[in-house]
């Protein structure tokens, strides 16, 4: 548990410190418990996204950063995305198979905000209706299929 | 008279003080972010007690951070930084 609040508190305060546009962690609840995070994500200007916000929640296991975080979209503003279920889990490979432990909540943040900033027609997955109804409440606990590198 | 012109003072002891540093591409383990002069999360003295470890892609890490990061693995193991083949460097 040591070695993961460590590298967590240094990643709080790095992003706290110098944070990248548009990524605003929500520092006051995390101080409460360090384990789960909510950082607040605006859509980048001159994509179909520009003045939308969303809310991405970062849950981290004992082994982080060695086992990747669960994270997903919670809040009223689930983006319209074609990897983005309405319940807002995301299917974006370095979340499970890709990832490393050399990423951190930045890089997370910073490719899903590239993710949302490619995507040109405001969509849902095809297989929406059928996914929410049968998926676990961990998003880790699906087995994706990375197929598209396009959005 | 000879004597007379040196002042002699003689040492009774002395300690020795030393400092060194780790030569390395990067400030910090790119795994668990402590810097490389000090130690892995899981040590408490830096030095030989936590070596750092260097692939043949010429990344480094602490090496109890990447024999974890390995021995997470089960089909392929991958340098965290470049993804590619992680090789020990000889």
């Amino acid at each position: 548990m040591a070695s993961m609040e460590k590298r967590l508190q240094k990643e709080l305060l790095a992003l706290t410190k110098d944070p990248p546009v548009g990524v605003k962690v929500n520092t006051d609840a995390i101080t409460k418990n360090l384990a789960e995070w909510t950082v607040d994500l605006e859509g980048a200007p001159g994509t179909v996204f520009e003045g939308e916000n969303f809310q991405l929640q970062f849950k981290f296991g004992s082994r982080y950063p060695f086992d990747s975080p669960q994270v997903m979209f919670i809040g009223p503003n689930i983006p319209l995305h074609p990897h983005v279920y309405s319940n807002g889990h995301i299917c974006l490979s370095i979340l499970t198979d890709d990832w490393s432990p050399a990423l951190s909540v930045q890089s997370v943040c910073l490719s899903v905000v590239s993710m949302l900033s490619s995507c040109k027609e405001k969509k849902r997955p095809p297989d929406n209706a059928l996914y929410v109804k049968t998926c676990s409440k961990n998003p880790k606990k699906t087995r994706w299929w990375y197929h598209d590198d396009s959005v | 008279m000879l004597l007379d012109q040196f002042n002699f003072h003689y040492i009774s002891g002395w300690t020795a003080v030393a400092s060194w540093r780790w030569i390395a591409n990067d400030e910090n383990c790119g795994i668990c972010r402590m810097p490389f002069d000090g130690c892995c999360p899981d040590c408490k003295l830096p030095g030989d007690d936590c070596p750092l470890v260097w692939g043949q892609c010429s990344h480094c890490f602490h090496i109890h951070c990447i024999v974890k990061w390995l021995n997470s693995q089960q089909v392929h193991q991958l340098c965290p930084m470049c993804r590619q083949e992680w090789k020990f460097k000889e």
